[in-house]
């Protein structure tokens, strides 16, 4: 019992956090504590919160993925060309998500069969996925791609407008973007998996005693291969998602989102050793990473302070972790 | 087996001359001579214990200048211990050290350095990628204002490479270099600080026989130049080649001291295993079958083990014995495809098995508790039901893989129950129980995969009395529900006590099979240490027999 209320004190403190963050903000400027707002901070938490996950996956089985930041350019990249090359868009999307998903599964075999540490082999995926979505586009955006390709970026679900007395459309509520939609969609999936199923149990068993697991029949390969392609695909999907808003395709996009991920995840209480970690809490992390981005915007703070404190906060999380595990 | 011949020779030779240098008067190193010799390092009363328990109560011993010193035992009778602490890696609890008559504290291992006292390890503690030179003078090379004098460290390390007759290269790197020269370059770094005394760890554990050679000529070289050495090893079968006086220990007590002269292999080995069997072990209830259940044939992995063959029946509880290091984990790990092996065939009633990984095992039924229960066994974060659980999941999962809550916990809550494992609850972390509690979670996975045969490796290591009696009853329970147990296990009276044969294990082969009713810890010792054939009549008679299982 005693573990489950760590457990809670974690997420709590975690919560707590963000509450605070809150707090501090609204009492700060004006703007912040609007629906508007949230909704601006929601779609730009989808996509720290879709790279986290599947962070997330590949950190509870004892691994890294340094690649996904380059991988969802690549994937963006690829899905727009087939957009424009006459593709109907849903099937380019899902082209770009299974080109990421294929990054994924390279980077897996690199790791389970050619034994690379993860570090290094994500390391170089990362640069060779870069360096294909710069090559194929000639390092030029791709844009002309058609409204159709930003619906899924800017799209909203239950929008709600009112034409006003000059004929201007006058927004009620703005709805749910899509993209936060599908970020709630895949959380939830993924929590139910990671913590409710077999596949999940064994993706912790792997992270906590990889030796332990193989000799209780676990086939640790496959697990660990699984979850790099679950990162892979969920850079490929946020790849598309971040391409669609703009409507366009940068192949320069996503540069360090990689830490982006690996710091929510962290925040959310993913130890890096392998074995523990919850979607829950990456989601949390990444909603205080992207209110503290926004906040911080909002109250006129520079991008370069932001970094430091950004990182401070980082450090900050995983000292109380560690020092709260060592007593 | 090809050595037996070897180890024939070598012990009739020792039967009828126990002496392996035997005292000419005018020869310098006679034993009146070697008494009168000052004690280059001396151990007084040394007591040491971890965490309450006793590893050294009250050990003597005397290191005196050109002499080959061993020091005997069986697996945990406290030689490491008592190495570690000559060494300066461990500091007594209680006694004293001298060193040529003066009073000494070891604070490190870089103290007893300092009065010349250096432990080889049988692990070897060099730098493989720096050159043979660099290793022999790390952290002392020779400076020339801020750089290295790359020409003194070279003819330096030459200096005592040539004092060893050794033939190697100071810029060679050394994980270029076979182990026995490895060894060879550690000798020399020891001879570079002026070492007198010498602790030599089971050097030929990784040697060949032509390398074990070479290691002894260098040994006796070392001895003609008044070095003390302190030799530890299992192979009693070498020992008449080099050793002068010797040191027995059991169970943390010096129970003889003396010339190797003045003694016997027989005597030595007599003096090691005399433990009470003083442990409860549970009548054996159950009844080993005709049945043949698991046969293993001509098994291999070179240069680990075997061939090893042997049979297991239903509800038989068989014993590996032997020494560590004699290949008895790694056998066990092949048959479990935890490891890969060379040839060989497994067979379950009478089935050809294909096992290439653990997965292919559990599948079979074959199930292995693992000697290191914390790196192997268990996924410390996690609770006791999920541990439970592991190996059989699909078991209590439903539709889509999804985990059925209710039926984890009620499977778990039925073992906890069943083999008494104590915690608050299936939630616990398995981290947070005790050794005995953790070994009965690992066997409570392997019960609910419903193994068939089923391999312990040390599962009482580490835990207590009260624990130990639990383990020994539920392998007996096992065996009676008809499941094969294989027991590996380096104490002589568990195997006795529980076992209805016996696999002795010597240098990864299978020495000897014999009936645990008819045999002794003596008779198992020695076939152990490679000197089994000869001897196994004389010892089925006298010392201790083993406890008899109450038999219908």
């Amino acid at each position: 019992m005693n573990d489950r209320r760590q457990d809670l004190v974690q997420k709590f403190g975690a919560l707590a956090g963000l509450l605070l963050l809150v707090v501090a903000f609204s009492s700060t400027s004006e703007a912040f504590f609007s629906i508007g707002n949230a909704m601006t901070v929601s779609l730009q938490v989808t996509s720290i919160a879709l790279l986290g996950v599947g962070a997330t996956f590949v950190i509870i089985a004892g691994g890294i993925d340094l690649s996904v930041g380059s991988v969802l350019a690549l994937a963006g990249v690829l899905a727009a060309l087939a957009a424009k090359a006459g593709v109907p868009v849903p099937l380019a999307m899902a082209l770009g998500v299974l080109a990421g998903a294929l990054c994924g599964a390279v980077n897996g075999l690199l790791v389970t069969r050619a034994k690379l540490p993860p570090f290094i082999a994500t390391l170089g995926m990362m640069l060779v996925a870069r360096g294909i979505a710069l090559q194929i586009t000639g390092a030029r955006a791709v844009s002309g791609l058609g409204e159709s390709f930003g619906e899924l970026g800017n799209g909203s679900l239950w929008r709600v407008e009112r034409i006003d007395a000059q004929g201007f459309p006058d927004v009620v509520f703005p709805g749910i973007p899509y993209p936060v939609l599908l970020m709630v969609a895949i959380a939830v999936v993924a929590a139910v998996l990671l913590s409710r199923t077999r596949l999940g149990r064994h993706i912790h068993a792997v992270g906590s005693n990889a030796e332990a697991a193989r000799l209780s029949g676990v086939n640790t390969s496959r697990i660990v291969q699984f979850t790099y392609v679950v990162s892979g695909a969920l850079a490929g999907l946020t790849g598309c998602v971040l391409m669609s808003r703009l409507v366009t395709a940068q192949p320069n996009e996503g540069v360090m989102y990689e830490l982006d991920a690996i710091a929510a995840s962290v925040i959310g209480g993913t130890s890096l050793i392998g074995g523990v970690g919850t979607v829950s809490g990456t989601v949390i992390g990444s909603f205080v990473i992207g209110i503290l981005r926004n906040g911080l915007n909002m109250n006129g703070v520079s991008a370069f302070t932001q970094q430091i404190i950004i990182g401070l906060v980082i450090l900050l999380t995983v000292w109380i972790d560690q020092w709260r595990h060592r007593r | 087996m090809p050595n037996a011949s070897l180890v024939g020779v070598l012990f009739s030779a020792l039967r009828t001359r126990p002496l392996a240098l035997p005292p000419v008067p005018a020869d310098p190193r006679s034993p009146s001579d070697r008494s009168a010799a000052p004690a280059l390092l001396r151990l007084a009363g040394i007591h040491k214990a971890f965490g309450g328990v006793a590893a050294l109560e009250g050990v003597d011993l005397e290191v005196r200048a050109g002499e080959v010193h061993a020091v005997c035992g069986e697996n945990g009778a406290g030689k490491s211990t008592l190495m570690k602490i000559m060494s300066g890696v461990y500091q007594p609890d209680a006694g004293s050290l001298h060193c040529h008559g003066k009073p000494v504290r070891f604070a490190s291992t870089q103290a007893a350095a300092a009065h010349g006292v250096v432990m080889i390890h049988q692990e070897l503690n060099l730098i493989p990628h720096l050159t043979v030179a660099e290793n022999i003078y790390l952290a002392r090379e020779p400076l020339r204002g801020w750089f290295i004098d790359r020409r003194r460290l070279r003819a330096d390390a030459q200096r005592c490479l040539d004092r060893l007759g050794a033939a190697i290269s100071p810029e060679a790197p050394v994980h270029t270099l076979p182990v026995a020269q490895q060894q060879m370059v550690e000798i020399a770094k020891a001879l570079s600080i002026d070492a007198g005394v010498l602790i030599m760890d089971e050097p030929t554990s990784s040697l060949t026989e032509t390398e074990t050679r070479q290691l002894f000529e260098v040994v006796r070289e070392l001895r003609r130049g008044g070095v003390g050495i302190v030799y530890i090893s299992h192979r009693l079968d070498e020992m008449a080649q080099i050793v002068d006086r010797v040191t027995v220990l059991r169970d943390g007590r010096q129970v003889a001291s003396g010339a190797f002269a003045d003694t016997t292999v027989d005597a030595i080995v007599a003096q090691m295993v005399g433990r009470a069997l003083d442990e409860k072990f549970p009548p054996r209830r159950s009844v080993p079958g005709t049945e043949l259940l698991l046969e293993v044939r001509a098994l291999q992995r070179r240069p680990a083990f075997g061939p090893v063959s042997f049979e297991l029946r239903r509800g038989e509880i068989l014993g590996f014995a032997g020494l560590m290091g004699a290949g008895r984990t790694e056998v066990a790990r092949a048959i479990f495809g935890a490891d890969p092996r060379d040839g060989g065939t497994i067979r379950l009633h009478g089935q050809d098995l294909a096992i290439r990984s653990p997965i292919d095992a559990i599948g079979q039924g074959i199930a292995y508790v693992s000697e290191d229960r914390k790196a192997h066994g268990l996924a410390l974060e996690m609770s006791v039901g999920e541990n439970i659980t592991l190996a059989n999941l699909a078991a209590v999962c439903g539709p889509f893989g999804f985990i059925r809550f209710g039926a984890e916990q009620k499977t778990a809550r039925g073992y906890i129950e069943t083999l008494g494992i104590r915690t608050p609850g299936p939630q616990q972390q398995a981290r947070l129980l005790s050794g005995g509690n953790q070994q009965k979670v690992v066997i409570a996975k392997w019960l609910f995969r419903q193994a068939r045969v089923i391999i312990f490796d040390e599962p009482t290591r580490g835990i207590d009395v009260g624990a130990k009696v639990a383990i020994y009853e539920l392998m007996d329970w096992l065996a009676a529900e008809g499941i094969g147990v294989i027991l590996i296990s380096s104490e002589l009276p568990e195997i006795l006590g529980l076992t209805d044969r016996v696999a002795v294990f010597h240098a990864g082969r299978i020495a000897a099979v014999l009936p645990t009713r008819h045999t002794s810890q003596e008779e198992i010792m020695l076939h152990a240490s490679g000197l089994g054939s000869a001897h196994a009549p004389r010892f089925s008679r006298g010392g201790l027999r083993a406890a008899e299982p109450a038999t219908p």
